[in-house]
């Protein structure tokens, strides 16, 4: 009794404010516990449908297209306006004066000495014209066509006028079939990772690429067969992202498993329903 | 006679007078000899009358050369010329001229259809370009869409923009592949181009 307590006075308004203010944090945090508990609701309830990243990387052409008859007509046309219209260049008109001389020199042939004195060219124009030729052959630039599937479909060097997409034979469920390359979302990364992660995680291929964008480009959602659906999946949802492959080293990749393939030949490798969405991104243009 | 001689003979000392006085003067820096120009060092020592203004007149001589800078600074440099602008004088020689060729009825005919047929040919090709555009941006559109039914987080990260995509550099398509282990021969080449300053 004797021992003294101290009791904490507090002022009236300091007591009203932390009881409210009190009030406030709990209700606060009940409502973020609410806002939390409803969304791991939500996750729980959005989860059926399991996530998938898939890379399409496209191998761009390396070399020019060949023309169409018309575009072919086109530029004769165009190079012969074009010359009409214009004025005569240094090089034609040394071909004329050259030309002027030669007849000049083959009528009057007395005149040949002083021309040799006055000559300082000791090439005429013509003769240059013919050492660019010479030059030119010496040169030996590399094959344009290879010849028709003269590479299999799992070499990347095949059309080199048109961009390839990478395909991968993969075991989905009982079958074997021919994917866009695709790997399983994993909690904490980004959709984007995991297209790297499925481009990285390829067997035996070394393939270096540039994404563009963080953005998926298309996707394609699939019901798992009735027997393989549990309570909590119902199918899956594979987001494609676009992928520019980078670098010239281009391995030999295993030919059953890989493929590099045109856009009009995708119908013979892929699913019908995948195939509808997977055509509406690649621009073969 | 002797008068003359003597005139002469006085000229003679005089000169001689003066001539040793010349040399008696150099000994001491207080003379100078009279033939010279009358820069004696008593004119030299003179005391400057213009002490004060002096140092006004140089403050006077700065500013105008300041003025002066100041006014050439005003006028506005010269125009760099473009050179593309410029018709070079070749273009006007009269000799160049080419015999312009007289086309047929059926050569001009032609042409014109197939100018025609080109511009269908690049309509067509435009449209299917653009309507391959809006399918892939209408592709793209719906897969954000599904994407932010999965989760918020996963779209916000897919929206957010890229930022080690820009610069973004990409050799295009050439007419020939490029020869595997190709050395380049080196080449010289005067550069000519006109370097303006203003």
């Amino acid at each position: 009794m004797a021992a003294p307590f101290t009791r904490v006075y507090r002022p009236l308004w300091r007591i009203i404010t932390t009881t409210t203010l009190n009030k406030g944090v709990r209700n606060v945090s009940s409502t973020r516990q609410q806002w939390s508990a409803q969304n791991v609701k939500t996750a729980g309830v959005a989860s059926p449908w399991a996530l998938h990243g898939a890379v399409c990387l496209q191998r761009l052409p390396v070399v020019s297209q060949d023309r169409s008859p018309i575009e072919d007509e086109f530029m004769e046309l165009m190079h012969q306006m074009e010359l009409e219209r214009s004025l005569l260049s240094d090089h034609e008109l040394r071909l004329l004066e050259d030309a002027a001389r030669m007849s000049r020199k083959q009528e009057e042939e007395s005149d040949e000495e002083e021309e040799d004195y006055r000559d300082k060219d000791i090439f005429t124009a013509q003769d240059l014209e013919d050492i660019w030729e010479q030059k030119l052959k010496q040169y030996q630039p590399a094959q344009r066509s290879q010849g028709v599937d003269e590479k299999g479909v799992s070499s990347s060097e095949r059309c080199l006028a048109e961009s390839l997409i990478l395909l991968v034979k993969k075991d989905v469920g009982s079958q074997k079939l021919w994917l866009l390359p695709q790997i399983q979302w994993q909690t904490g990364e980004t959709l984007r990772q995991t297209a790297e992660r499925a481009l990285a995680s390829l067997p035996g291929a070394d393939l270096k690429a540039t994404f563009l964008g963080n953005a998926p480009c298309g996707f394609y959602k699939y019901k798992y067969p009735k027997d393989i659906q549990k309570e909590g999946s119902v199918g899956a949802k594979v987001f494609f992202f676009k992928a520019l492959l980078s670098g010239h080293k281009h391995l030999p990749l295993e030919k059953n498993s890989f493929a590099w393939v045109k856009k009009d030949e995708l119908q013979d490798f892929l699913k019908p329903e995948y195939l509808k969405q997977v055509r509406r991104f690649i621009m073969a243009l | 006679m002797a008068g003359i001689v003597c005139r002469t003979a006085s000229q003679i000392i005089s000169s001689q007078a003066s001539c040793s006085s010349v040399l008696a003067v150099r000994h001491s820096h207080w003379f100078t000899s009279v033939l010279s120009l009358k820069t004696s060092i008593p004119l030299r020592a003179e005391p400057k009358k213009k002490k004060k203004v002096d140092p006004r007149r140089e403050i006077m001589m700065k500013e105008r050369l300041k003025k002066k800078l100041k006014r050439l600074e005003k006028v506005p440099p010269e125009l760099i010329p473009i050179e593309d602008f410029i018709t070079p004088a070749k273009c006007f020689d009269e000799t160049r001229i080419r015999d312009a060729p007289k086309l047929s009825f059926e050569e001009s005919e032609r042409r014109a259809l197939l100018l025609k047929e080109w511009s269908r040919y690049k309509y067509s090709q435009h449209q299917t370009e653009m309507d391959t555009i809006e399918e892939a941006l209408e592709a793209q559109r719906q897969a954000l869409d599904e994407l932010k039914l999965e989760s918020e987080e996963l779209y916000k990260a897919a929206v957010s923009s890229d930022m080690d995509l820009f610069p973004f550099q990409r050799e295009g398509p050439s007419y020939t592949p490029p020869i595997t282990n190709y050395e380049a021969p080196e080449g010289k080449y005067n550069n000519i181009t006109r370097v303006y300053t203003q």
